[in-house]
């Protein structure tokens, strides 16, 4: 039996060296911080430039369809958006169609010092989940209230002065969305698009890619990932979590990198030599 | 009348229905249309022949999408899947293979099983269909759990992902390639394509999971419809080479149009 | 006869709805708008009804993995069906919001979001042994896609800057130019194929939807 090269065992890396390599190179940011600077992408700027046109009194729909799992990915983003909402003095409309999207919400608010000064049902609101998709959302565009009766807590949605003449999309100056998955769609379909509804996307960078066909003409902002989290950050001026989060994202890809050119390194020489 | 914005969109939807029609009405009176294999499609067997090579059993699974049919863009993929089920499903049993399916999407239970005992049926081996090869299991990652702890213990020789999937592509395919299974896979969510092709020996993209079927049945009617797609394929892009060519005239015409 | 009966009434109620939501989307018309509106909550609370289904089936298949002793799985089941019955029972203690139980709450926060959690980060993972594996230049195209992967990779993630202060640029490029469009032919060609494949089913030539079987 002949003995494996060392260009086949570059192509042949077990994977949980692998996961082992990635594990501790995620692991060495948090002890030591790297620190780069962030390039901003187009993207993240023509977000904020459409968050900073709201008025005063405004109503903003806050769509949440990322779980908790995502926060790593959404949360930086959502914190974000809601400081320039509440700079804007915007009124704030949360709600979810994830099951664990009060979660979420409670996290928003722990991280935005802002909200400190705002009163609940006045000035913003978590009305919960919803289930039901796109005809949900479509249902959402016309009647708030065949959706939602009470908010997340139990209270009647009429005793919240914030939704006090919110009934349909016609009512909202702008909707955000923060996805895992389609919600992004369906509010393009039935928010942006029959109601000229301003839309922003806060999406994984798993999805960033779907969503970029709309933007700038229908989609007037977007942010992907972590990354993004952290171009809203740096542009705000208030470093947060994916600041942070973006060393990780740095040794991490490194290492891909790495690992994808030492396996083409071995596979070109083992194809020369046949 | 017609809501504001929606008109133009009103009338591709009639021509597109109506190129449809034609052409399903001329593969049904016989009009010979040439469709290409896909690698995918024909992968099928080889992939249930490997399971009943090696006495293992065949993994399907639709994936995620979002839990619903009412979906409107994972809904029709879970549809295509069960449709590609069906076929599969009648290889397997034929080949004496035993196939089980995994899901989270709650509303499809009675057509998978539908589908499965009819498959049973017609091979006539109805005695063997058993209902508890269909594992559900609400929510993303128990689903995901599940189809990773099958992999694990039962060691299928091939598995079958076909869907609206979503971060459990990349996950399930890389499990699967750890335990040697041929992969064949299709979904029409953008955002996984790239996954299920890096982890997959097969793979269908975008429409060709909606088009499967037409390849599997050669039914003229699927056929027609396919080529009344492809013909409003070519409108759009000569839509977009017109647009692109008078764009640099600053002529806003198209657009006014396609906008109304 | 009454399978017959039973599929046609199928056909014929799928017709009347899609009639009437599409009649909704593009014209304005108030009766039709409060019928339309109706199905939509209807969806919503089949969709959710269906969740019975999915119970059942769970049940039954791991009541009969303790029934039968299945090796090395039914302590899970038994482990799966005493969770689901406590759950279920805790859940009915506020039927109006079930999430007002503490247990039910602590559960959900603490259990079975934090699993959900490991499940997502496991991704990471995932992807980076499937790049290894997958990404080779076995000719000139593959080679092109991994160039244009490493820049948008590199555009990513702040080190790309660092290394060479065009690599954003250059992998913004790639990602605007080569991506985008790529993106956009998909999205159109994908729906067109959905749009095909409701017109089939609406004729009844896909079985899928009917749980029937296509030709073998």
């Amino acid at each position: 039996m002949s003995q494996e090269t060392i260009w086949e065992r570059l192509q042949r890396i077990d994977r949980r060296v692998i996961y082992w390599l990635l594990f501790i190179l995620l692991i060495i940011p948090f002890i030591r911080p790297l620190g780069l600077p962030v390039s901003i992408g187009p993207q993240t700027i023509s977000l904020l430039e459409g968050l900073r046109k709201l008025k005063e009194g405004d109503v903003v729909v806050v769509n949440i369809s990322s779980g908790v799992s995502a926060w790593p990915e959404c949360l930086p983003s959502l914190v974000a958006v809601s400081k320039v909402l509440i700079q804007q003095k915007a009124k704030i409309i949360y709600w979810t169609s994830f099951v664990d999207g009060h979660m979420t919400f409670e996290k928003i608010v722990e991280k935005v010092p802002g909200f400190k000064g705002l009163k609940y049902g006045v000035d913003y609101v978590h009305l919960g989940f919803y289930t039901g998709a796109e005809p949900t959302v479509a249902q959402l565009a016309t009647n708030i209230r065949a959706i939602f009766t009470t908010d997340y807590k139990g209270t009647p949605i009429d005793q919240l002065p914030i939704m006090r003449g919110v009934n349909s999309a016609k009512d909202v100056k702008m909707v955000i969305s923060s996805d895992t998955g389609d919600y992004g769609d369906y509010y393009i379909r039935q928010w942006r698009i029959p109601y000229g509804v301003p839309f922003a996307e806060i999406g994984i960078a798993m999805i960033f890619s779907s969503y970029q066909p709309y933007w700038p003409e229908i989609i007037f902002g977007m942010t992907g990932g972590a990354k993004g989290g952290a171009e809203l950050e740096k542009l705000i001026g208030e470093p947060g979590d994916a600041t942070v989060t973006m060393d990780a994202i740095n040794t991490s890809h490194l290492l891909v990198i790495v690992a994808v050119i030492l396996a083409n390194i071995g596979y070109a020489a083992t194809r020369r030599r046949r | 009348m017609i809501v504001a914005g929606r008109q133009t969109a009103f009338v591709f939807l009639i021509v597109t229905i109506a190129l449809f029609y034609i052409f399903l009405e001329m593969a049904r009176r016989g009009r010979k249309i040439p469709i290409r294999t896909f690698p995918a499609i024909a992968a099928i067997p080889e992939a249930i022949g490997r399971c009943a090579e090696m006495g293992k059993p065949l993994l399907y699974t639709s994936g995620y999408a979002m839990e619903t049919l009412s979906n409107p863009d994972q809904g029709p993929q879970t549809l295509a899947s069960i449709s590609i089920l069906s076929h599969v499903a009648r290889l397997a049993v034929r080949a004496g293979v035993k196939l089980y399916y995994f899901t989270c999407i709650k509303d499809s239970l009675p057509l998978v099983e539908e589908t499965l005992r009819t498959a049973y049926l017609e091979e006539g081996k109805p005695e063997e269909f058993d209902p508890l090869q269909i594992n559900y299991q609400a929510g993303q990652s128990p689903y995901l759990n599940a189809v990773m702890g099958f992999m694990q213990r039962e060691r299928p020789a091939s598995n079958i992902l076909m869907g609206g999937f979503y971060y459990e592509s990349v996950v399930m395919g890389e499990a699967g390639n750890t335990i040697g299974a041929m992969q064949i896979a299709g979904t029409a969510n953008t955002h996984q394509m790239p996954f299920l092709i890096a982890t997959c020996d097969y793979c269908l993209i975008a429409e060709e999971l909606y088009a499967a079927s037409a390849d599997i049945t050669k039914d003229p009617w699927i056929l027609g419809c396919l080529r009344g797609e492809d013909i409003m394929k070519l409108v759009i892009l000569v839509l977009l080479i017109v647009g692109f060519v008078i764009s640099f005239a600053r002529v806003p015409i198209l657009i006014d149009i396609l906008k109304r | 006869m009454a399978e017959v009966v039973r599929r046609e009434a199928v056909y014929a109620l799928t017709a009347i709805i899609v009639v009437i939501m599409m009649v909704d989307f593009f014209f304005t018309i108030p009766a039709i708008s409060a019928i339309a509106g109706e199905l939509r909550t209807w969806a919503t609370i089949i969709s959710t009804m269906a969740l019975t289904l999915g119970a059942v089936n769970i049940i039954r298949v791991h009541s009969r993995n303790v029934r039968r002793r299945a090796p090395g799985v039914w302590y899970h089941s038994a482990w799966l069906i005493f969770i689901f019955a406590f759950v279920l029972l805790l859940g009915f203690t506020d039927i109006n919001n079930p999430s007002s139980n503490p247990v039910y709450k602590w559960i959900f926060d603490n259990a079975y979001v934090s699993l959900g959690q490991t499940w997502y980060a496991i991704t990471g993972f995932y992807i980076a042994s499937a790049a290894y594996r997958a990404f080779r230049a076995r000719n000139i195209d593959a080679a092109l896609l991994l160039i244009a992967g490493i820049f948008v990779m590199l555009m990513n993630a702040p080190i790309g800057e660092v290394i060479w202060v065009q690599i954003p640029r250059i992998g913004r490029w790639f990602n605007d130019v080569g991506q985008v469009p790529a993106m956009r032919t998909f999205l159109i060609v994908a729906a067109f194929g959905l749009l095909a494949f409701g017109f089939r089913t609406l004729l009844g030539r896909e079985r899928g939807f009917y749980g029937e079987v296509a030709g073998g």
